[in-house]
């Protein structure tokens, strides 16, 4: 397959994935407006932030939670994360690109997959904050969320499972520990800088994760944090779970056909094996899960850069003989 | 829905009606049909088609417009019909055109013996800004430099008229499939009953073509479809033509020669490319060759060319064949090569370049159509009637400046067909462009690209200036 279409696949996986668990997380918060006292929808906002590597646009949350929390602020964030095309990590942003990357491989598609991609751009197209605000802002998030359930699970049904298949989960894959990883790091860190953090922050992260029910099984109704974060790292039942998205990833980039770059390649699988490694033996031993997860990311960046040197961008030296 | 107010003007060719009033006979069925349907089914109708197109994400790129976003062509439901006969006619004319064609850039990037003997006076030919000295020489595979040509006809009282020969990078071809499947879809039972010639197997002939025409020596050959990018005006086609000729959708840089061999990057490795149909001009193919400013082509690709080692379709040049001073000398091609009388006429044209076209276009500016030769797409021209004496008096001008880089033509009464404008049937100028494939052997899949003014009285059919398309149905014997 060629280079530049495997390279939309994987991108196209990756932004889509992004935008749905931006929509997941905002979807939340849109809810906590409702009924929550201020200084959960405070933790809310500072997990997103984080789990971004964002400054929100209204200078520092810090500064935020000393007043109390408006919804008026609320309605700023949620515009700067749903539709600032400017905002790189936004819901739109995420569609919009993710589209675009479509567009430009829509032959390696099937023609339902795209269809499907574009009804969600035309249906957010042109959307602003106030159109989704003044009624149920969290209707709208969970329609996003659902429409691209809708795209994987049509995708699952009619793509041709060759190589775009496997670039394509492959960038679903990588994103997906991506987030997860940078998450649960972001809800750790805003954790230890809130005072009194409700057990509420922590069952909306298993909610978050569709796990509560599981985490009420396996350990009980009173949520302890260590362990909703080992359900959640290690469970390999809970769809989400790191675990099974690194099984994912890890299956797809067996799949992937031999590079022409050796090198990378061999440094991809082994990178892969560590990141693995982290997750199902490290995890339930380590003390500081804050540091793993920290590192689990950084590893997720450099395998990203292996992809691309293995797969989309190696180098020319030998022309194969014709 | 009923045609009591549907304008017939006896000098202009009605597709649907005779100009008595009565439809003609291969629009029977049509005629039956719409007057059977009522106009808030025909709004349904036409709705489903728009739909189709907008959720397909069919869209073309206007240029020079700031919002410069994807657009849909807008599609009139009614389909546009041609009888077996009447398409057979146009057959038979397009192929002879084409053979023509070829041999003319091949004698003129040859031994110019149609030069030599004063059929086409060599300024014509030289000056021509298409013409590429870097092809003298050059040998097309089985003489083909044409292989994928869009041939823009009208019709008037008087019949078919070429009205210009696409032979560069002709598009549209997309659109005519699409067209199909919306309007069929939408009107399923009149479809079946009126026995339309299919044209669903474009893809493969064109697939069919490019391996005909692939270097010597290569069975199954590597096709790739060489695309400026997405944000090209015509790029929906580009993937779509990817898809149903199974060919890679490159882009320039995906590609690289080595050798006299051109590659493409794929996930494993580099692998060789036979035949490049190419949607990109001539001067951004090669940046060694033509423009060193460009980004889109690929450094090397004319060598391979010429060493036969790629098949470049069309080949690079073509453009002298469809110039649109050339385009005045093609019946005399057709007689000099062929030893025929053309089948389809060409429009009368005036070239700015000889005196005394310069002074027949100047005395009857306000009768005649300008065309700048370099132009396309229908920017830059004079519609005569339509412009006010200040717009002639400057154009006349730019005339006089530069006379070569003109041409005139009468103003045509394009025939025009029944469309459905504002939930009333009206009819509205039209014209085709068939698209006209040629390997080894000639093939015309027997359908167009219709295109429509679907302003009143407007006769610019182009998609770029309001023009939207129609389904064009050629009916079985």
């Amino acid at each position: 397959m060629l280079s530049r279409s495997a390279e939309g696949l994987y991108w196209m996986g990756r932004y889509l994935e992004r935008a749905q668990h931006l929509s997941r997380l905002l979807r939340m918060q849109a809810e906590a407006l409702v009924d929550r006292p201020v200084n959960e929808i405070h933790f809310g906002w500072l997990r997103v932030y984080g789990s971004l590597h964002r400054q929100p646009p209204v200078g520092s949350l810090e500064l935020l939670a000393q007043d109390d929390y408006t919804l008026a602020d609320s309605y700023t964030l949620a515009d700067d994360l749903t539709f600032e095309p400017t905002n790189p990590a936004s819901v739109w942003s995420g569609i919009s690109s993710g589209r675009e990357n479509a567009r430009h491989v829509r032959h390696c598609l099937s023609a339902e997959m795209w269809t499907c991609l574009n009804r969600t751009y035309l249906r957010v197209q042109g959307m602003t904050i106030q159109d989704i605000w003044a009624s149920s802002p969290e209707r709208f998030y969970a329609e996003t969320v659902a429409d691209i359930d809708t795209f994987a699970g049509v995708a699952a049904a009619t793509m041709y499972r060759d190589e775009g298949w496997r670039f394509l989960n492959l960038g679903r894959a990588i994103e997906r520990v991506q987030l997860s990883s940078a998450l649960l790091h972001a809800q750790i860190v805003a954790a230890e800088r809130t005072r009194d953090v409700s057990e509420a922050a922590w069952t909306g992260l298993l909610r978050l994760y569709h796990a509560l029910e599981a985490y009420h099984r396996t350990y009980g109704l009173t949520v302890v944090p260590r362990q909703a974060l080992d359900l959640l790292a290690t469970d390999a039942r809970l769809p989400d779970s790191l675990c099974r998205s690194l099984d994912m990833l890890s299956a797809e980039l067996a799949d992937t056909a031999a590079s022409p770059n050796d090198q990378a390649a061999g440094a991809a699988q082994r990178l892969m094996g560590r990141m693995s490694a982290l997750v199902n033996y490290a995890w339930l031993d380590q003390d500081d899960p804050k540091a793993l997860l920290q590192q689990l990311n950084e590893h997720g960046r450099d395998l990203h850069d292996l992809l691309t040197d293995s797969f989309f961008n190696y180098p020319v030296h030998d022309v194969p003989a014709r | 829905m009923d045609f009591n107010d549907y304008e017939l003007d006896g000098r202009i060719y009605d597709e649907m009606f005779h100009a008595d009033g009565n439809a003609r006979s291969h629009y029977q069925g049509v005629h039956t049909a719409l007057t059977g349907t009522s106009a808030a089914d025909l709004a349904d109708i036409q709705d489903q088609v728009t739909g189709s197109f907008s959720s397909e994400g069919i869209s073309f790129k206007v240029y020079g417009d700031d919002e410069g976003d994807e657009r849909i062509i807008p599609v009139d439901c009614l389909p546009r019909v041609l009888s077996a006969s009447e398409w057979r006619e146009l057959e038979t004319g397009l192929t002879q055109r084409l053979k023509a064609l070829n041999l003319f850039l091949a004698d003129v990037y040859g031994p110019a013996r149609i030069v030599e003997d004063g059929v086409i006076p060599v300024d014509v030919v030289r000056g021509c800004p298409q013409y590429r000295i870097e092809m003298r020489g050059f040998k097309a595979p089985h003489g083909v430099w044409v292989a994928i040509c869009g041939t823009d006809l009208v019709r008037t009282n008087e019949g078919f008229k070429v009205l210009e020969d696409n032979l560069r990078v002709p598009s549209g071809v997309a659109y005519m499939l699409a067209n199909r499947k919306a309007v069929k879809a939408s009107f399923r039972r009149l479809y079946r009953s009126s026995r339309v010639q299919e044209i669903e197997h474009y893809g493969r002939v064109l697939r069919t073509t490019l391996e005909e025409l692939s270097p010597a020596g290569t069975s199954d050959p590597t096709i790739a479809l060489l695309t400026p990018g997405v944000y090209n005006s015509a790029f929906y086609e580009h993937m779509f033509l990817a898809g149903q000729i199974g060919a890679e959708l490159v882009e320039g840089r995906d590609l690289l020669v080595d050798d006299g061999f051109v590659y493409m990057r794929t996930t494993a490795g580099l692998r060789r490319v036979d035949v490049v149909y190419r949607r990109i001009d001539d001067d951004f193919l090669d940046p060694v060759v033509f423009r060193e400013d460009s980004l889109l082509g690929v450094p090397g690709i004319m060598h391979a060319c010429k060493q036969g080692n790629v098949t470049l379709a069309n080949a690079p040049g073509t453009g002298v064949a469809d110039d649109k001073s050339v385009y005045a000398y093609v019946p005399d091609m057709i007689r000099y090569y062929l030893a025929e009388e053309p089948i389809i006429a060409n429009v009368e044209t005036y070239l700015c370049r000889n005196p005394e076209g310069l002074e027949y276009t100047l005395d009857n500016l306000a009768n005649l159509v300008v065309k700048r030769v370099g132009e396309s797409g229908g920017y830059g021209m004079l519609i005569g009637p339509h412009a006010t004496p200040a717009e002639r008096a400057e154009y006349a001008e730019q005339v006089r400046a530069n006379p070569a880089d003109f041409i005139s033509q009468p103003v045509l009464d394009l025939s025009r067909a029944p469309c459905l404008i504002d939930g009333r049937i009206e009819p509205r100028h039209v014209d085709l462009r068939p698209f006209v494939l040629h390997g080894r052997q000639t093939r015309i899949v027997p359908g167009a690209f219709c295109r429509v003014a679907l302003r009143r009285g407007s006769l610019v059919v182009n998609s770029s200036q309001g023009g939207g398309g129609n389904d064009l149905w050629v009916l079985e014997n």
